[in-house]
């Protein structure tokens, strides 16, 4: 809300500069937003009149003036400036006077006439762009008159009112705050006694949105064009002025706080219905649309039709215009809720509806009646009716609240002296007959318990005079704390490897690519490219590869931790994916490994995050070349794969792009057990043997563990290769180099008991799997 | 004979001087010492000579055959040293290391943890809660009005059944409540979603950091000391903390935390960092009644709460202008934070 620091001096006593004023109201919950400075305070600028004006003598585009600054000794002013005649009223610059931009006038030759100073434009003088050449003020200007004179200086601060602060999104209510923050004294409403209050012609027929409705005649206006001091106000709080009437009701609506509409009397026909529209009932508001409204939004209404949506905004046809000369002035109270709803609605948010929205003090409704028709007398001469005609009754908001002793210094954890508490809810205009119990006015409906009391005495107390206390307990691990931990430990795992950490959007296009018969979806996108949870991180991944790629990126490592969801017991899980391509190594002097990563490299990375013993089982997906499920425990938990070569070239890939995406198990506490360092040493003895290609490694190995042979420690391949051309190796057939270690934990095994085993072994491979031994 | 092994010798310690390789030196030890080498055949001669001779002339040969033994062990030496510093003399240190490849942590999960790290010292425990919500979690729990603009369709994402996209992690506060009784001291790390349009401060789903305090006699000062540890501990020493009266729905006292630090941008001007109040006694009564039982009893334990953005303030911390990078993972930008 914006608000002039000279209408609001007008009201209260203000601190002495705006540093202090704006944090005074910072430090108690009023943040300042913005604060702009408005009208000019330069000095040695003085309205002058232009005597006469002749050609410079040495310069086509100069003229030569003579102006009149007051001072009784006309000044010689050279200028550039074409739209002026003699005998305009400007502004002139003295010698002396400093000019935004850190602009300096002196006294100076200008192609040798002397020049006592400048002529100024409204551009010059920072009163905005205006139009070129100089400022050409109305005849009334007073010659020799300051500047500021004519642009007051003043202040508009931008104050964000949470919404919990209804009562001060007014001047008074502003002006309150203040006087309870600095102990100071605001200046008395101006209002008159209210004048009689009698039931009438006003029929309410929702008395739960609204329960109060006033309405009061005044005859014989006569609608112009607001004094400047009104205009003023109005445009300094951001409000355009449109005529004395409407400006009146808008002025009432900053002071008070209370919104109020004038209708045009003649263009009503009947007395004022409150209620609800008919069921998409349609409405010409001022702003020049059309609303359609449903049966939960609240009209006023007159015999025939509907004249204005309740508490947002008026109606075109019977708005104040220039004919109008009866009015009939609204001042009622509407329910919070509904004005919020059918403003929501209808995406029409008024200063109006703003207010009643968050609730406007019921007490003021008849006061701002009685305030904006004393202006309207004043200012357009308008005839008020003797009486307000009302309906309904202004809800009472004033409650008791207990505020027990002790418990304010309990909450904050410091003693709060029970003086200082009575004072500070004093200010704040609430009362107490000694026992704790506290009367809230109207206007605070903001404080209903006792919790919200204390809020206002730390308000003002002041979190700073609190002092903070360090103390902790003991808290066991939690779940997450191990989740959390293992999956740390896993990222480090993968950036000592090259990889980078990506984070993506939980919500992505939904494509066929990536949609399950599962994906959650929501409702309302907000872009087509954020619809879908996602079910995968692997759609994410490849953006990032194919960004990177598209930046010039050749060798790329990428993963993610993140969560995916999908409908079911799990909805969201935590998936790690991660994808690779490219050289294994950077290009340097020392002409590493230049090969692209592979399949077997991907599985190198992910056996090395100790989550336990990986197993490997091919399967088929039309969009990935080669691709294994990757199970832990016997229980699937994801897969890894190559993608088709034409599904890299679309991410502008041409290396082999490996993807692995896998849910990360739950973390199991266990401590590791030493196992022990056998004492006797380890023989080892090679196997080379021709297989038929279809023979996989793992074949191999479980055929091994199938001799539960004891003195076998381990089986490592160590060499396997084809030859197409069938010189190597026969064609059909490729040749696999195992080294088998052999181990006792209690002797040195001996050479014969090493020859039989190894034998045992290679006998089981020939009989399952139809090897030749090479040797 | 004497004459004979001391020319021997003269000659021997000459040629072993004089070896310029290891061959060279090899090929003197085989010439003197070697089976048929000269001292070795000067040994056979011993045999010719009297009793009177023998031992006079033993020793001078033992003499003879250890100190070209010697100087064949000296020399050896000698042409290792010379080798070994050979092996090193060419060496540019300055040329460039081996490549290590190492990636990076994202930022945000740098100050996600470093946060962590901070809290934990300071007796907080992790929780978790979904990113899937249901309006009670989100909103009723956590005191908000039934018409609330938040809940409006325009600022938070709907499922078709009529669950949301968490808006805040202070779901976390409910969840934690509900599934254990009070003492919690806990941390909620996690994704937040709010129907922003898209822009170089704005994403629709962004990182928050939850806190959560219930006790028997938690009080401001609590909430005080905690959260100005908390940031002087990420931000510096030089950090100062302020704590301006402020309003949401689910705490009372409510304040926002404005910093000034050096590690912000300069620290010329106080920025809003953090929400935080005590928690409203409304939070706890909803608390009780989803859980059945009056753990959570206001008038017997309080809590302060707290809630921070990690995207703005990684923004601030690290002079990124635009947060849409921190989404779209561009490798010359995650260097940076290696």
């Amino acid at each position: 809300m914006k608000i002039s620091l000279n209408w609001l001096k007008e009201l209260i006593e203000l601190p002495a500069t705006v540093a202090e004023l704006t944090e005074l109201l910072t430090l108690a919950g009023v943040e300042v937003e913005g604060i702009e400075t408005r009208g000019v305070n330069i000095d040695k600028i003085v309205v002058a009149q232009i005597l006469e004006s002749v050609q410079h003598p040495n310069a086509d585009r100069l003229s030569v003036c003579k102006v009149d600054d007051g001072t009784g000794s006309p000044k010689q002013i050279v200028c550039g400036a074409k739209n002026y005649k003699v005998g305009d009223k400007v502004l002139l610059a003295h010698a002396g006077a400093v000019l935004p931009g850190d602009f300096k006038i002196k006294i100076g030759k200008l192609r040798g006439v002397e020049s006592q100073g400048m002529m100024c434009s409204s551009k010059e003088l920072g009163l905005g762009e205006g139009a070129d050449g100089l400022l050409i003020l109305p005849q009334e200007a007073r010659v020799g008159a300051p500047l500021n004179e004519l642009f007051p200086g003043d202040t508009i601060l931008d104050l964000e009112i949470t919404p919990n602060r209804a009562d001060l999104l007014s001047y008074r209510g502003i002006a309150r705050e203040v006087a309870a923050l600095t102990r100071k004294q605001a200046a008395p409403a101006q209002s008159s006694a209210v004048k009689e209050v009698v039931t009438s012609n006003i029929q309410i027929a929702a008395t739960e949105k609204c329960p109060f409705y006033t309405a009061r005649k005044i005859s014989g206006v006569k609608v112009g064009p607001s004094p400047d001091w009104l205009r003023n106000k109005l445009e300094a709080s951001g409000i355009r002025s449109i005529n004395n009437i409407v400006d009146i009701t808008n002025f009432v609506m900053l002071e008070i706080g209370q919104p109020l509409h004038a209708f045009d009397a003649d263009k009503l026909r009947g007395g004022i219905r409150v209620r609800v529209a008919n069921d998409g009932e349609e409405f010409l508001a001022l702003d020049g649309r059309t609303y359609k409204l449903g049966t939960d939004d609240l009209l006023i209404a007159d015999e025939q039709r509907a004249i204005a949506i309740a508490g947002v905004m008026g109606g075109e046809e019977t708005g104040v215009t220039e004919t109008t000369t009866n009015i009939l002035l609204e001042s009622a109270y509407f329910q919070p809720a509904s004005i919020r709803r059918t403003a929501r609605k209808l995406g029409l948010i008024s200063d109006s509806s703003y207010r009643f929205e968050r609730g406007v003090d019921p007490a003021g409704v008849l006061a701002a009646s009685q305030r904006a028709t004393g202006l309207i007398s004043e200012l357009a001469s308008g005839e008020a009716a003797p009486q307000i005609e009302s309906a309904g009754a202004a809800p009472d908001f004033t409650r008791a609240v207990t505020l027990r002793k002790g418990r304010c210094s309990q909450v904050l954890g410091t003693d709060v002296p029970g003086e200082f508490i009575r004072e500070t809810l004093t200010r704040f205009g609430l009362t107490t007959s000694g026992d704790h119990v506290w009367r809230v006015p109207s206007f605070r409906q903001d404080l209903t318990r006792e919790i919200d009391l204390i809020e206002e005495v730390t308000r003002v107390f002041g979190i700073e005079n609190i002092p903070a206390r360090e103390m902790s307990r003991y808290f066991a691990e939690s779940q997450t704390d191990r989740e959390h931990d293992r999956r740390m430990q896993i990222r480090r795992t993968l950036i000592a490897q090259g990889f980078y950490e990506a984070r993506t959007l939980s919500l992505i296009e939904d494509t066929p690519d990536y949609a399950l018969p599962a994906s959650i979806r929501v409702r309302n996108p907000l872009t087509s490219d954020q619809v879908m949870l996602r079910p995968t991180l692997v759609r994410g991944v490849l953006d990032v590869l194919a960004h990177n790629a598209r930046a010039g990126a050749k060798s790329q490592r990428i993963f993610e931790i993140g969560r995916c969801f999908l409908a079911g017991e799990y909805e969201e899980t935590s998936k790690l994916a991660l994808v690779m391509t490219g050289p294994l190594t950077e290009k340097s002097w020392r002409s590493g490994d230049e090969r692209n990563a592979d399949l077997f490299d991907m599985k190198g990375v992910l056996g090395s995050l100790g989550l336990g013993e990986l197993v490997y089982e091919p399967m088929e997906n039309p969009r990935v070349a080669v691709m294994a499920s990757v199970s832990l425990n016997g229980r699937r938990i994801g897969a890894i794969g190559v993608l088709l070569p034409a599904r890299a070239r679309e991410l502008d890939v041409t290396t082999p792009v490996i993807i692995a995406e896998i849910e990360l198990p739950a973390v199991k506490a266990t401590a590791k057990k030493f196992a022990g360092i056998s004492k006797f040493p380890a023989v080892t003895r090679d196997i080379a043997m021709l297989a038929p290609k279809e023979v996989r490694h793992a074949q191999v190995i479980e055929t091994l563990q199938s001799v539960n042979e004891p003195l076998l420690a381990s089986a490592e391949l160590f060499d396997i290769f084809a030859d197409e051309t069938g010189e190597k190796v026969p064609r059909g057939q490729k040749s696999l180099a195992y080294s088998l270690t052999y181990r006792s934990r209690e002797r040195t095994l001996t050479a014969d008991e090493v020859n039989a085993a190894h034998a045992r072994l290679k006998e089981r491979l020939k009989a399952v799997l139809s090897v030749t031994f090479r040797e | 004979m004497e004459s004979q092994l001391e020319q021997i010798r003269a000659e021997a310690l000459a040629e072993i001087d004089a070896a310029a390789d290891e061959a060279a030196l090899e090929a003197a030890r085989v010439k003197y010492l070697g089976r048929s080498g000269s001292v070795s055949l000067a040994s056979e001669g011993m045999k010719t000579l009297s009793k009177e001779e023998k031992p006079r002339i033993g020793k001078l040969l033992n003499e003879v055959r250890q100190s070209v033994t010697g100087a064949l062990d000296s020399r050896k030496a000698a042409l290792e040293a010379q080798r070994d510093t050979a092996a090193f003399a060419d060496i540019d240190v300055t040329l460039p290391g081996t490549p290590v490849r190492i990636g990076a942590l994202h930022p945000i999960t740098q100050l996600q943890d470093r946060a962590i790290q901070i809290f934990r010292r300071m007796g907080f425990v992790l929780a978790d809660g979904p990113d899937i919500e249901t309006e009670f979690h989100c909103f009723d729990a956590l005191n908000t009005p039934a018409d609330h603009p938040a809940r409006n369709e325009q600022d938070t994402f709907y499922l078709a059944d009529g669950r949301l996209l968490r808006t805040h992690t202070s779901t976390i506060q409910i969840r934690t409540m509900e599934s254990q009784p009070p003492p919690v001291r806990i941390i909620g790390p996690g994704a937040a979603y709010r129907r922003d349009e898209v822009d170089a401060t704005h994403l629709a789903q962004f990182n928050q950091m939850e806190g959560l305090y219930v006790d028997e006699q938690v009080t401001v000062a609590d909430l005080k000391g905690t959260c100005e540890f908390f940031f002087r501990e990420l931000l510096g020493k030089d950090a100062r903390v302020r704590f301006r009266p402020h309003f949401f729905p689910f705490t009372e006292p409510s304040f926002e935390i404005d910093i000034k630090a050096g590690a912000l941008g300069g620290g010329e001007k106080w920025l809003e960092l953090a929400g935080c109040g005590m928690v409203d006694p409304a939070v706890f009564e909803s608390v009780n009644k989803r859980r059945g039982d009056d753990a959570y009893d206001p008038e017997r334990i309080s809590g302060f709460a707290f809630g921070f953005g990690l995207d703005r303030l990684a923004m601030i911390m690290s002079g990124v202008t635009d947060i849409r990078l921190f989404t779209e993972n561009d490798v010359r930008f995650l260097s940076q934070f290696r």
